[in-house]
């Protein structure tokens, strides 16, 4: 066999292999479209025979979602915002130098990165509500957020940081400039693409948060869209049609995202997880 | 380190001239002391140290203190009206006591056992035959490979969502699936049954956490050097000796480290639950990270919660160490 016939054929099993891996994503879709009666059908219709495409303005308006999505936003720009200020400083700093102390820092954040949400949530409940925090609930949720996933984002950057070479920061201290200036106006413009893709892989994690944001906001209009799916399946629906829209209308700008900068992400993810 | 030797010979003049109504109304010597500090912070050591201090101080009192109150609260007497205060009654290990008494601790655990376990090895397994698939590289290999990764950028719940549907007892397609391709005979009800709601969600972790495992594979397996294959093949290794010869030995820090990070995932899935089974029915897919929620948020136990996290919490520990320990040389730089 050729090399490229042989390509071919691999790129075939590739596709229908990923076809295969995301076919629970292409049921989404596909369920969202099809009517009551083709969605309970035996055998399962594969194509939806008569896509019912008024489900998304149906669902969106009876179930608010504008609101919901507003919410998810406002949460997922905000813990972005905070982790960013907060976190690209200290990962410069971890970058820059190699002593005892970095490797305890290091040691600290690698720990507080793996510590499961749903297990914090109890005292930081408790403790939020005795600050009274809990009355501005998505600020609450937004910084208990930045706590759970600055430690990801610091481990990120901190290796885009360290591939910038240290010699273009010392150039521009010897020409003058000062550590603040140096900082500003070399260090970071070269590591703006690390930052840029560590921030949209919080946001896409802060728009799905779900613990949290279940756990401390009880008001309905404060809530993200990751409760209103919860509160959508009840434990006896059968609006799957419905609730698949839902899904998909959530899940879809995330996707695009993802698609749309797939290189970018995947080699960022990997530089920090491992290296 | 440049920045320590450039800090005395920068001017300080542009420090003070940013600062101009800082200092007069202070002493001389004080006034030396805060030109200093301010002069260090905007060129020296003090630069690094005003950046890293913040980040701490607030990942200090937002993960840190949480972490001692909870220990704290596992050993005091809590409940709805002594929340909102800090000084409630100690119990010393009472919660703990009550704790692996309940008649349902040690089933939740051996779920908990169950659900890391079979969704570590379904995950690996699946994620490693695909990154070995991945990696004879053909045109547009990589593309594709990283499409798989939306399973893991996906908020929880919407991957709950969809298995959910997918698992359904009566209209479900993995249902209909088994039933054509003659595996069985009548409808698995995955959600309700008691044998199978654990299954159920393992098979959504899986799915959801078998692509991180493998983008992380693939990036071990392009680290091997190629000439090690091509020499072995000379030798006359076959395909199966180098795998287990030279693959293997060569992945053993990256295996190390994701087993570890699948371990660290694992114990954080909560979405799923939430979404597919609620934990029931009866406990039978309940798994501690779960529990101990439902414990403070359902039932309004605080002090129970609180008690199954710190336990929870050493375990993910000492997998996080293991983590650290099997990727310390890259840590270290």
């Amino acid at each position: 066999m050729s090399e490229a016939s042989k390509h071919r054929l691999m790129l075939a099993i590739a596709c229908i292999l990923a076809a295969i891996y995301l076919f629970p994503l292409y049921w989404m879709y596909v369920t969202s479209l099809k009517s009551g009666s083709a969605m309970f059908a035996t055998p399962p219709g594969l194509f939806p025979s008569d896509p019912q495409w008024s489900v998304y303005t149906y669902v969106w308006e009876t179930r608010d979602m504008g609101r919901y999505m507003w919410n998810s936003l406002v949460i997922a720009a905000g813990s972005v915002a905070l982790i960013i200020f907060l976190g690209t400083g200290c990962a410069y700093v971890l970058a820059r130098y190699r002593n005892r102390w970095v490797d305890v820092g290091l040691f600290l954040i690698l720990m507080l990165q793996v510590l499961p949400a749903s297990l914090l949530i109890t005292p930081i409940f408790v403790g939020f509500s005795q600050l009274g925090l809990l009355s501005t609930p998505r600020t609450a949720v937004i910084i208990a957020i930045a706590a759970k996933s600055m430690p990801f984002y610091v481990v990120l950057v901190r290796s885009t940081f360290m591939s910038v070479p240290m010699e273009l920061e010392e150039a521009a201290l010897v020409d003058g400039n000062s550590r603040i200036g140096a900082f500003f106006n070399i260090v970071l413009p070269l590591a703006r693409n690390g930052i840029l893709v560590s921030g949209i892989l919080i946001f896409m994690q802060a728009f799905g948060e779900f613990v949290y944001s279940k756990s401390m906001i009880q008001n309905i209009e404060l809530q993200p869209a990751s409760v209103g799916l919860n509160s959508f399946m009840g434990p006896n629906t059968n609006e799957w049609n419905n609730i698949l829209a839902y899904a998909s209308m959530y899940v879809t700008p995330i996707l695009a995202i993802f698609v749309l900068l797939q290189r970018r992400i995947v080699s960022g993810l990997t530089s920090g997880a491992l290296k | 380190m440049p920045g320590e030797e450039q800090g005395s010979i920068a001017s300080p003049g542009t420090v003070s001239a940013r600062h101009p109504h800082g200092t007069p109304q202070k002493s001389p010597n004080m006034g030396a002391t805060m030109k200093r500090i301010f002069s260090s912070m905007a060129d020296g050591k003090g630069f690094d140290v005003a950046l890293i201090v913040l980040p701490f101080a607030f990942l200090f009192v937002m993960a840190g203190l949480p972490l001692i109150y909870n220990v704290v609260m596992s050993f005091q007497e809590v409940d709805m009206f002594s929340l909102g205060t800090f000084a409630r009654p100690f119990v010393g290990f009472k919660n703990y006591v009550t704790l692996f008494s309940q008649p349902e601790t040690w089933p939740i655990l051996k779920n908990t056992a169950i659900f890391v376990v079979a969704s570590i090895a379904g995950q690996f397994i699946v994620g490693f035959s695909l990154a070995l698939f991945f990696w004879t590289n053909f045109p547009g290999a990589s593309w594709l490979r990283g499409l798989f990764l939306v399973s893991w950028v996906m908020p929880g719940l919407v991957v709950g969502a969809i298995w959910n549907w997918i698992l359904s007892g009566d209209f479900g397609v993995l249902n209909y699936l088994l039933n054509a391709l003659g595996i069985i005979d009548s409808n698995i009800f995955w959600r309700s049954d008691p044998n199978y709601s654990l299954w159920a969600v393992i098979i959504a972790n899986i799915w959801l956490g078998t692509s991180f495992n493998m983008i992380l594979l693939s990036v071990g397996l392009s680290a091997i050097p190629k000439d090690l294959f091509e020499a072995a093949e000379l030798d006359g290794a076959n395909a199966f000796q180098r795998f287990t010869t030279i693959t293997l030995p060569m992945m053993r820090s990256t295996i190390g480290a994701i087993i570890s990070l699948g371990l660290i995932f694992t114990l954080q899935q909560f979405d799923l639950f939430a979404a597919i089974t609620s934990g029931g029915p009866n406990n039978s897919s309940n798994v501690t990270q779960y529990w101990a929620w439902d414990l403070s948020f359902r039932q309004y136990d605080f002090a129970q919660g609180a008690t199954i996290s710190v336990v929870m919490i050493v375990f993910v520990m000492i997998a996080a160490i293991v983590y650290v320990r099997s990727t310390r040389h890259e840590v270290r730089g």
